[in-house]
């Protein structure tokens, strides 16, 4: 069988069962560890990445294929996400929580939309801070992670002081102070 | 015979490379110069002058000389970080439609993507010069944390130089390819990419020809520019003591302090001390000063301690991320002009316990896996392009190719598959203000989600989506993407309607959202607005004013 005929199979299997669970979609037995998914992954990827077909596939072809392999790689994406991690890293809000969350629950109902969007006002980004207050509080997050709740508020405490109009860093240190009041 | 051109569109300079069977071969300037300043003149005398020719304007015309557009591409105007770097320009930048920056020159306004289309223009020309042939494909390079706003914009000025862009990879990735393609390597690497205007760590594990990104992180406004102010700064209070003329207001004057600070910066990087003095200073009033100066390295060390510190807590941070020790890594790759920093170096060898790897060209590694990706993507590539055929990289005027002499060989290296990364969570906004993450920032892309809505008022025939980036769990605390819109839905009674979002990021990292009613089967293709990004594409490639003389 050629590569075509493979890669288009498989793509339609993977398409044709919505509610198949990641090692399902992986091909791997089910509460398999990180490194058979990577493994799963790679081999899936070394079949059926789009670029390899960009040539090959018709456009209608290369869509099936592509939208296979994303949704794989968010299989994959899925039990990478729930390996355990040692270090306990808290995120702050706007902050990249370094690692995706431990078995973050799905909610079962759909959550609902609210039916006219309040318009944003901008200026919420963590980034909307002096670059000065921005590298403190890079440094309350280095702070955070490492479990340095003192740190953590030093540096915030001195970002706040290089741009005392952001409520952004304000409400970030409201919320580590109310973390080291609740510890002993 | 297609030929793809694989461009490194930097903040201070570009590189464009093609991939030919004997190895890579680079797009050379007028004066056989591999390294294109990004660099774009309206000289008063007329035309648009672009590249090492166009440097020489900053100091005669400075208001008529862009620089650094890649630090204001696909940008909102209001950014704070945008305003920031606006002081560091001397030419003017005004807010344009969905707060776009917008140049003003002269009579002329052109958006970022325009500016940097001459650039992409002009290298377009000297590879069909060289080449003898028509080009049209093209893969452009990225900085691995560039949003989805400015990869669009970025696309978009490929489209207007009349380049069809294959493929956006971001510059880590590209790194990486031309460091292991062909090689067939099991290994962990760090790629630290740090250049004129952004910088970007990456971790990669290299799978025989699968290089995939484990984590990437950085900053997009953190580059030599940020160096070189910093020194410029400290030139001007010294310029302000012995001439009583503060000069942070003369544009011209400026740009010669930040033209003179970085050739200081790059002396201090060989040397302990620079000593010196910067002439033809021209002061208001017509005065004619001289600046001497005498910088120790330790000096400008402590000048640029704050941004270097910065670049390793993202360091330490893509490590966690990546869920891996430093000492996992056995290859730390140092990639962009500003790693030739010695204390860059040091710094980087104490985290990795290890001496970074500075055998690659750090200007040239980035178009090198460009060149690499838009040959195997068009199907024209071997196994002697990449890094190990380094003494095969055919130069000047020399082009397999293009004299049509040699005919390609059947392709011996397996084509490379790159697993690159998802720039930023992406997530919408739920009732009580709370976010739900879709596609998490560092997965694999090409990557797929969807999630079913419904609504929540009765007869509701509307229902608007707000999409965010961020990692929060508050909406409010993420940066806004826009506001996805379904329209004309059914009326019925609340909760009824079953609405399923497909959300997709593409190879490219860009964010494209579908939307379908379950009990129709309907297709709605939603649109989103991304601010800062180029408003609906602007007529055809045609748009690009003329480059000549
Ligand atoms: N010897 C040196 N010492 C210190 N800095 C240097 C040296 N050589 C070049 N640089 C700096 O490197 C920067 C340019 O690097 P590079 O060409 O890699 O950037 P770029 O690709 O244009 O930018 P980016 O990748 O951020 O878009 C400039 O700021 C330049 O001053
Ligand atoms: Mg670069």
């Amino acid at each position: 069988m050629s590569a075509r005929s493979d890669v288009l199979l498989w793509a339609q299997r993977v398409i044709g069962r919505k509610d198949a669970t990641a090692c399902q979609i992986l091909d791997i037995p089910a509460g398999s560890g990180l490194d058979a998914a990577q493994q799963a992954f790679h081999k899936i990827a070394r079949m059926a990445h789009p670029d390899l077909h960009r040539r090959t596939l018709t456009a209608d072809e290369l869509e099936l294929v592509t939208t296979a392999y994303a949704r794989a790689a968010a299989a994959y994406q899925e039990l990478r996400g729930q390996r355990t991690v040692t270090t306990r890293i808290r995120a702050i809000p706007g902050v990249p929580a370094a690692v995706p969350p431990t078995t973050q629950a799905i909610p079962t109902a759909p959550p609902s939309i609210k039916a006219i969007a309040v318009p944003e006002e901008p200026g919420h980004a963590p980034n909307k801070m002096g670059s000065k207050a921005l590298i403190y509080y890079r440094k309350a997050e280095l702070a955070l992670r490492r479990g340095d709740l003192p740190g953590a508020v030093l540096q915030l405490k001195m970002a706040i002081a290089s741009d005392p109009q952001s409520q952004f860093l304000r409400s970030a240190l409201a919320e580590v102070e109310a973390e080291v009041a609740r510890k002993p | 015979m297609s030929v793809a051109l694989g461009i490194d569109l930097g903040t201070t300079n570009s590189v464009a490379a093609i991939a030919t069977p004997t190895g890579v071969e680079f797009i050379l300037g007028a004066r056989g110069e591999r390294v294109h300043p990004s660099v774009i003149a309206f000289p008063a005398s007329g035309g648009v002058v672009v590249g090492t020719d166009a440097k020489r304007y900053r100091l005669s015309e400075p208001q008529h000389v862009v620089h650094s557009a890649k630090r204001f591409i696909g940008q909102n105007t209001r950014a704070p970080l945008v305003q920031l770097a606006l002081t560091g320009v001397r030419y003017n930048v005004v807010e344009g439609p969905n707060q776009q920056p917008i140049v003003v020159v002269r009579d002329r306004r052109m958006t970022m993507p325009e500016i940097s289309s001459h650039v992409l223009l002009h290298l377009k020309r000297a590879a069909e010069r060289q080449l003898g042939t028509p080009v049209k494909d093209a893969v452009i390079t990225v900085p691995a944390n560039f949003t989805d706003g400015q990869r669009q914009a970025t696309r978009e000025a490929g489209r207007l130089a009349g380049l069809d862009v294959m493929r956006l990879i971001n510059e880590p990735t590209a790194a990486a390819l031309a460091y292991g393609f062909g090689q067939d390597r099991e290994q962990m690497i760090a790629v630290f990419d740090f250049g004129g205007g952004t910088f970007d760590v990456s971790i990669l594990q290299l799978d025989g020809e699968v290089f995939e990104v484990l984590a990437s992180e950085g900053d997009f406004f953190l580059g030599g520019d940020d160096l070189d102010r910093a020194l410029a700064e400290n030139l001007a209070s010294e310029l302000h003591r012995i001439s009583r003329v503060d000069p942070r207001p003369h544009a011209a004057l400026m740009m010669k302090l930040m033209m003179g600070a970085e050739q200081i910066k790059m002396y201090l990087s060989d040397s302990e001390a620079a000593e010196g003095e910067i002439e033809g200073l021209d002061l208001p009033g017509g005065r004619v000063s001289t600046l001497p100066f005498s910088v120790t390295r330790a000096q400008f060390e402590a000048m640029i301690a704050g941004y270097v510190e910065r670049t390793m807590a993202v360091t330490r941070q893509v490590l966690v991320a990546a869920n891996i020790d430093p000492r996992m890594i056995s290859d730390v790759l140092c990639v962009g002009g500003s790693t030739r920093i010695p204390m860059v170096r040091q710094q980087l060898a104490e985290i990795f316990r290890r001496e970074p790897n500075i055998s690659i060209n750090p200007d040239e590694v980035v178009a090198q896996g460009a060149a690499i990706q838009a040959g195997s993507l068009t199907g024209d590539l071997t196994s002697g392009t990449g890094m190990g055929a380094r003494d095969a990289v055919a130069t000047a005027g020399h082009s397999p190719l293009a004299r049509g002499t040699i005919t390609l060989p059947e392709i011996t290296a397996k084509r490379p598959v790159l697993l690159d990364v998802n720039p930023a969570t992406l997530a919408i906004h739920t009732a009580g203000g709370f976010t739900e993450r879709l596609l998490d920032k560092n997965a694999p892309i090409p990557i797929e989600r969807s999630r079913v809505f419904t609504t929540s008022r009765d007869n509701q025939t509307r229902v608007e989506i707000d999409c965010c980036r961020g990692e929060s769990r508050r909406y409010t605390d993420n940066e806004p993407l826009g506001t996805l819109l379904l329209d004309d839905l059914p009326p019925r009674p609340r909760g009824d309607l079953q609405i399923e979002v497909q959300f997709r990021v593409d190879a490219d990292g860009i964010l494209h959202v579908r939307a379908s009613d379950l009990a129709s089967g309907q297709q709605q293709e939603a649109h989103l607005q991304v601010l800062g990004a180029p408003v609906a594409p602007a007529g055809p490639a045609s748009g690009v004013p003329d480059d000549k003389p």
